[in-house]
């Protein structure tokens, strides 16, 4: 779902930048609010999982590939508002180093995942907790989560196909070839949206279930709702949560079993050979083929003349380990600024 | 009888300023004496000895030096970081401050290189990259070691007594000196009024003394060297 450099029109680009300014501005002055302090350096370890899940390929119909974003898992532990900072810094990371999405692009797909995502997910997860009285039953809850987090991955989705499918019908040059994406809505919509509703909402849904039910069970103090309601903060150990971490970093070569691109991440040589309703597409779009494009210090988590498999897991830990440093330096930022000695 | 004078209410206010440059000054020698008094860091009590870390560490540089694949600069990458993440939040900013500054410094020195041949790019980004993880090893190193167990390492492998002595000495003495600025310049503010022309005077007043103050002290410990015993040579050290 990470939207490549150059797919998109700078305009849009700076369209979804603008409108992702005030979001993230609301949800860092929300954190401080509704967050303890001891809290957030922790953020990074939800942006870890978010980071980690995003490394899982598991391949879609259509021969193209898909992932977790793990966005409503973390508004679970964390709220909606720790969750978008904390996907949208897992996102930065992953454009600035590993090449995955672009940079140019990094609003929208904050857009997408960051915003669209975690707040959609959480909504209908208090929605059905509301609804069914899920205060008592955990049954309960981990349906709802299951049911949010999927229907949170759809409507990032959909967004995505959204964004992708106007492209065509804005930019074009004088011969009718699209400059940015060369999909319009009546293909990028289906293309984008029944991969994601058939196998990778799946798979968020079953992640953020999993994840959120070894929570609860071991760091009760990590679960959103019980921060706010001031309940189960006896200060665990987070041990098993470190653990969990740990054991998803050893698997992530799994993600590289799914060979293939995925929808709308090809790269400018792969494009024009992309076959599409029985015929390729035949030509590269201008703004493609010389568009501007920053050379990431790792890209798609490998090297040159390097052990893929090792690569991926070196990668995994310096990505997790560097999104838990930057939300502890990040909290210690936040903790010298606002000092309240009314409460 | 009290004479007029003193009946008068005095409504003299003098003019700031008279000793802000001695509060200032004392704020950064009581930092940087506090820095080495009670060093900063944590070393913990199951720690490795201070040898064997100092040996690693070397070896680690020695190692990270001679490699020439990116696979050794990512391993040595992912575990450093991973270690630092467990650290505090305070100390990881130490840390990684004192690295990144190093390695833009490498990076401005290279900086014509890269410019004068372009194919050389990422040999010179390797060094950068380098200079970057050494610099975390030793800051790690440094934090989580005391500083006599850093000197004793150091006699343990034969590093000549009087660097030894020197270094002990040194730092020793920067912590007696501050101490001795920061009591002249206490004196000082409580003295001054007003606005103070004459700064420049008064520095070199306090420089002054810390110098005659300073060459007393070795001459003294010179000779409570003399009475234990010190015969001019550091070889039994």
């Amino acid at each position: 779902m990470h939207i490549p450099e150059n797919y998109l029109s700078p305009l849009t680009c700076g369209i979804m930048t603008a409108a992702m300014v005030p979001v993230w501005t609301h949800a860092v002055k929300k954190i401080q609010v509704e967050l303890p302090k001891d809290k957030l350096p922790l953020i990074g370890v939800g942006a870890a999982f978010s980071f980690l899940a995003m490394m899982f390929n598991v391949p879609l119909v259509g021969g193209t590939t898909g992932h977790a974003v793990g966005g409503t898992l973390i508004a679970l532990l964390f709220g909606p508002n720790a969750a978008c900072i904390a996907v949208s810094v897992a996102l930065l990371l992953q454009a600035v180093i590993f090449g995955d999405g672009g940079i140019l692009a990094f609003g929208a797909n904050c857009f997408n995942m960051a915003f669209v995502l975690p707040y959609f997910g959480y909504f209908v997860y208090t929605q059905i907790v509301k609804r069914f009285g899920g205060d008592k039953k955990d049954g309960v809850r981990y349906a709802a989560a299951a049911i949010g987090s999927y229907l949170g991955l759809s409507l990032a989705a959909l967004c995505t196909a959204i964004e992708f499918g106007i492209q065509p019908m804005l930019f074009k040059d004088s011969l009718g070839n699209a400059l940015y994406c060369p999909y319009d809505l009546s293909i990028s919509i289906p293309a984008m949206m029944i991969p994601h509703l058939v196998v990778a909402g799946f798979v968020e849904a079953a992640f953020t279930v999993a994840v959120f039910a070894f929570v609860k069970k071991t760091s009760p103090d990590l679960i959103f709702e019980n921060i706010e309601a001031g309940t189960g903060m006896k200060g665990k150990s987070h041990v098993p949560v470190f653990a969990l971490v740990a054991a998803l970093i050893a698997a992530t070569p799994l993600g590289l079993l799914a060979t293939g691109t995925a929808w709308g991440e090809w790269g400018a040589d792969e494009i024009a050979e992309v076959v599409t309703g029985g015929k390729a597409l035949g030509y590269t779009p201008s703004g493609l083929a010389n568009g501007w494009a920053l050379e990431p210090i790792m890209p798609d988590y490998a090297l040159e003349g390097m052990n893929e498999v090792v690569a991926y897991i070196l990668s995994a830990i310096i990505g997790a380990a560097l999104l838990v440093i930057i939300f502890k330096l990040l909290s210690m930022a936040l903790k010298g600024k606002k000092v309240s000695y009314d409460s | 009888m009290i004479p007029e004078w003193m009946k008068n209410e005095d409504t003299y206010v003098p003019p700031g300023g008279g000793g802000t440059f001695a509060v200032r000054t004392i704020r950064a020698i009581g930092g940087a004496v506090g820095r080495l008094q009670f060093q900063q860091g944590h070393e913990k009590k199951y720690a490795l000895p201070a040898l064997v870390k100092l040996f690693i560490l070397v070896a680690a540089i020695l190692a990270l030096s001679l490699s020439h694949h990116r696979l050794v600069m990512l391993a040595y990458t992912a575990v450093l970081l991973l270690y630092l993440c467990t650290w505090p939040p305070r100390d990881i900013g130490h840390i990684l401050a004192g690295a990144l500054a190093a390695a833009g410094l490498t990076l401005i020195l290279v900086l014509p290189a890269m410019f004068l041949k372009p194919e050389g790019v990422s040999g010179n980004l390797n060094l950068v990259w380098k200079v970057f993880l050494s610099v975390v090893m030793v800051s790690i190193f440094n934090h989580t070691t005391q500083w006599n167990h850093i000197t004793g390492a150091l006699r343990r492998l034969h590093v000549p007594g009087i660097f030894i002595f020197t270094l002990d000495i040194t730092l020793k003495y920067v912590v007696l000196l501050g101490r001795f600025i920061r009591d002249v310049l206490t004196a000082y503010i409580h003295r001054a009024v007003g606005r103070n022309d004459k700064k420049y005077q008064s520095v070199g007043g306090v420089m002054g003394l810390t110098f005659l103050r300073g060459t007393e002290m070795s001459r003294e410990m010179y000779e409570a060297m003399r009475c234990r015993g010190f015969t001019d040579d550091y070889k039994g050290l």
